[in-house]
């Protein structure tokens, strides 16, 4: 059980990365980023492209990758803030389904629906733990969820461009006219995310199935996550990542359980919502 | 999904309704039309198949075609959804009068149609079966060997011929194919003597980390892993073992992993990735055994795959006997002709071919034995000849 649950733990990193992503996307640019993997496999797609078809170097190809998906996130967020800068969340999070929808079929168009040769920047295993062997994707992934996390909260309490970022999130209108550069900050934030995705994604995307969809579709663990903090703290999203991770992980060991191992993020945010729902009225919640 | 399921159901059956009104009419000297089925697009697509089939009868028609008269083939998409290939089975056989079916290849389509199939009397000699139906109807007989037949190779080969004890199974199932596998894994069983170490058969397709499966059979003690993966999927897996540092893992898989891709993907295969080629290997680029099929699929630019190579086999196959038919080329005489052939043997399978009349056809049991090593991103050939599941 405790092997499984560590062996799970590079999943577990990941999903929390991108959940920290999400929430901050929810907070800062009030949208739920369905795109928020997408960007990053489009990007990695496009690095393996780079390396094997134009033969650049690894690395060299790979930070083009993930400028690439920084640059495709920053667009979205280009798109959302000038024709939607007063929809509701609903609506803003909406133009990003399609957009994930554009990038899996995409990236069938472009490079095929057959999974790409991936050379792994990270390979082979880190340190031994009660006998499971810590791979050093794990310990990279894990230590950027928290990194992210810790980093995106110093900059938003202690640097005035975070303090900026939390007045619009809070009440744009009043923001705006202070004089604060909403879009400029608002596109900022959408190329950050989309930087780290890129970044988490290229790291785990070597050693782990990688056709576009599969990668693309990280975003529904990462959202349950962040569910977990209810899209808000960035504390409860590591965690959340992390622990999803950990369940599915020992839930593979137990025959009996494996099955509903698949199913563990809908459950989970099935669960939270019930549980965070539980007070609310019909009326007053609709 | 649920509202395009019903908008494609909704229109197939439009298509029903309007298929009955539009009879094609296939005289004795208009086309020969011949039909397939095929996952062209959706989740998992295959498209070499049926174009390696097409390429065969243009080659036949520009050589005069079957008989004097021309073959006009018809290779439609199944999208991957059960609703889509029924209307296009009934539009290829209802409507456009097929004489038989040739090089469909799909994940479901035999599942779908084969009761439909017996109800038109007409034939389909699948280039790739997938599914158990492919191999357990009255009306379907592939050109392949098949996953089932393929998964006992596999076994006999890690075996028999690596004498490899404490092998473990991980299936990927989807629909109904566990009872075919454990089927193929209990006649290695009875063929060997031998049990799997364990089998699991809860590996989720399309999983993001299997390492947590990787772990378990580690713990368990195998010194084999059988899969029956699609590529991405046992990328997957070989990944997962490399992180874990598992470097002296056996895995024997399926043709459903052959690939040149494939091959790129992978620079750490553990102990080696074994698989039984489902049909004489195409990377053995100088074989006489495929030198026709590789000069026809390069000069028409199609992948040198399995696919394209059990499509190419099935249009063959069906020339032959189509060639043999003495009168009118009708599915009832290319049904009758299948029928009472006699067995075709070709260099690229181990096993020579014949529709028959038997009820079920899973009758092709080899496969050639193929080996990825670590390192060097090539498939090689291990064996020197067949292996062949020992008769009963």
């Amino acid at each position: 059980m405790l092997q499984g649950a560590l062996a799970g733990l590079a999943a577990g990193g990941l999903y929390a990365v991108l959940a920290v992503c999400l929430t901050l996307m929810s907070r800062l640019v009030r949208v739920v980023n369905f795109a928020q993997s997408a960007t990053g496999m489009f990007g990695c797609y496009v690095a393996v492209f780079l390396s094997v078809d134009l033969g650049l170097p690894m690395w060299l190809a790979t930070i083009a990758g993930i400028l690439l998906g920084g640059l495709l996130s920053a667009l979205l967020g280009w798109i959302v803030s000038t024709w939607l800068a007063e929809a509701d969340t609903g609506t803003r999070s909406a133009v990003t389904v399609a957009v994930l929808l554009l990038l899996i079929s995409l990236s069938f168009i472009l490079f095929g629906n057959k999974p790409q040769p991936f050379h792994p920047i990270l390979d082979g295993p880190a340190l031994t733990v009660g006998g499971v062997v810590i791979s050093q994707v794990t310990v990279v992934t894990v230590a950027l969820a928290v990194l992210v996390a810790v980093a995106s909260r110093i900059v938003l309490s202690r640097t005035p461009a975070g303090v900026q970022l939390r007045a619009l999130s809070e009440r744009p209108t009043t923001a705006e006219l202070l004089g604060i550069p909403a879009k400029r900050l608002s596109i900022a934030v959408w190329a950050v995310t989309g930087v780290v995705s890129t970044l988490v994604i290229s790291i785990v995307a070597p050693s782990q199935s990688n056709d576009a969809t599969s990668l693309a579709m990280l975003v529904v663990p990462a959202s349950a996550a962040a569910l977990l903090g209810g899209f808000r703290r960035l504390d409860l999203a590591v965690a959340g990542g992390l622990g999803l991770g950990l369940i599915q992980g020992a839930a593979a060991q137990v025959d009996g359980l494996s099955v509903v191992r698949y199913f563990l993020p809908f459950a989970v945010i099935v669960a939270l919502l019930l549980w965070s729902q539980r007070k609310e009225v019909w009326d007053a919640a609709r | 999904m649920k509202p395009a399921r019903r908008i494609v159901a909704l229109s197939a059956a439009v298509l029903l309704a309007t298929a009955g009104c539009a009879g094609a009419e296939s005289g004795s000297s208009g086309p020969i039309v011949v039909g397939s089925v095929n996952a062209l697009s959706g989740a998992a697509t295959f498209p070499e198949a049926s174009q390696a089939a097409k390429a065969v009868f243009d080659a036949a028609n520009a050589s005069g075609g079957v008989n004097g008269r021309q073959i006009q083939y018809k290779a439609l998409d199944d999208k991957g959804d059960p609703a889509a290939a029924a209307a296009a089975a009934r539009e290829v056989v209802g409507r456009d009068e097929a004489v038989a079916l040739v090089g469909s290849s799909s994940l479901i389509e035999c599942e779908i149609n084969n009761k439909y199939y017996e109800q038109q009397k007409i034939l389909s000699i699948q280039g790739i079966g997938v599914d158990p139906a492919c191999f357990t109807s009255p009306n379907i007989a592939p050109a392949n060997v098949g996953p089932y037949h393929d998964m006992t190779l596999t076994l006999l080969y890690g075996s028999e011929t690596l004498k490899l004890n404490d092998i473990c199974a991980l299936l990927e199932i989807a629909g109904n194919t566990l009872p075919s596998y454990q089927a193929a894994i209990d006649e290695w069983s009875a063929i060997t003597g031998k049990k799997l170490k364990y089998l699991d058969a809860t590996v989720p397709y399309g999983g993001s980390d299997y390492t947590s499966y990787i772990v378990k059979a580690r713990n368990a003690g195998c010194k084999a892993i059988t899969v029956n993966p699609v590529e991405p999927d046992s990328i997957g897996q070989l990944k997962a073992a490399a992180a874990q540092g598992w470097n002296d893992v056996t895995w024997l898989l399926l043709t459903s992993v052959y690939s040149e891709n494939y091959a790129k993907a992978i620079t750490n295969a553990g102990a080696g990735v074994y698989v039984p080629a489902e049909f004489y290997p195409f990377t053995d680029s100088t074989s006489p055994q495929n030198k026709d099929w590789r000069e026809l699929m390069t000069k028409n630019n199609i992948p040198l795959t399995s696919f394209s190579q059990g499509g190419y086999l099935a249009a063959k196959y069906f020339l032959e006997v189509a060639k043999g038919i003495s009168g009118d080329v009708t599915r009832e005489s290319v049904t009758k002709a299948l029928r009472e052939m006699k067995p075709i043997t070709d260099p690229m399978v181990g096993t020579p071919y014949v529709f028959g009349p038997g009820q079920t056809h899973h009758d092709n049991t080899a496969g050639w034995p193929i080996k990825l090593a670590s390192g060097t991103n090539k498939w090689e050939l291990v064996a020197n000849d067949w292996l062949r599941i020992p008769k009963k």
